[in-house]
């Protein structure tokens, strides 16, 4: 069981070009910046156009489940296809805050062995952080506040985001129940 | 009351070792914290399967376990 190899996984789905742009999101994307927290699965973005459109309009996931099954990965769990002992869970880009996150994802080194360097599409800090504040769950509510507490968001570029979002409300909301005074202000 | 409170231990130490500790975890490399999360997965898998079967219990209070 490893993540590293998980990630390797979906960095060699994208140079069969099963996926075309593709960016780890979610706990594991918050692992860039932060400390470690738990997390069940991994959440990958994708863009829309690496789905197959149902009649009914429905997205399927097909071509990345054919994918994976060729390379011996045909096990699903509730969360997600299993890959290396990770559940992983493949996001559709679902609204312009997403699709926004996905063009400007940063590459990140993967490798720890010393070995020839591997990277991964990772999304930046202020997109980790609109989207948790979309998302609104405590635990998202609390990856918010580690980020502004070890400092690890560009709070410029996290008013634009917002400001573009229209996810300044939600944003003062936070700061009310987080108890902080807003840190935007002077951004 | 101002005097029952100046019995209460001075906490702020331990706090900023807590806070230092987690500005260390955050400065790993990306690889070095994949590593520990599969640590952590691996530590509170135990729990994970024991809520799992709750649940399946729940669901089917009749089922009985097995395995």
């Amino acid at each position: 069981m490893s993540l590293q190899k998980s990630i390797e996984v979906v960095t060699k789905l994208a140079e069969l070009g099963v996926i075309r742009r593709y960016a780890i999101a979610g706990a594991v994307a918050a692992l860039n910046y932060i400390q470690p927290t738990l997390t069940e699965d991994l959440d990958i973005l994708v863009s829309i156009t690496d789905l197959e459109t149902h009649k009914s309009g429905l997205l399927l996931l097909s071509p990345i489940e054919k994918a994976l099954a060729q390379m011996g990965y045909s096990e699903r769990s509730s969360v997600g296809y299993m890959v290396e002992g990770w559940p992983v869970q493949f996001l559709p880009v679902a609204s312009p805050l997403d699709e926004e996150a996905l063009d400007q994802a940063i590459e990140v080194d993967v490798d720890f062995t010393g070995a020839a360097s591997m990277k991964a599409r990772c999304l930046r800090a202020e997109h980790i952080v609109a989207i948790a504040l979309k998302v609104g769950r405590l635990k998202d509510l609390a990856r918010i506040e580690a980020f502004l507490s070890d400092g690890r968001v560009d709070l410029i570029a996290l008013k634009g985001v917002l400001e573009r979002h229209l996810l300044l409300e939600a944003w003062k909301d936070f700061c009310y129940k987080a108890g902080i005074s807003n840190p935007l202000s002077a951004a | 009351m101002s005097n029952a409170r100046s019995h209460y231990p001075d906490v702020s130490g331990i706090l900023a070792r807590k806070a230092e500790g987690r500005r260390q975890r955050a400065a790993l490399r990306f690889a070095e914290k994949l590593a520990i999360l599969d640590e952590l997965r691996e530590r509170v898998a135990p729990i994970v399967r024991a809520r799992e079967l709750r649940k399946k219990q729940i669901a089917n209070p009749d089922q009985k376990e097995t395995g």
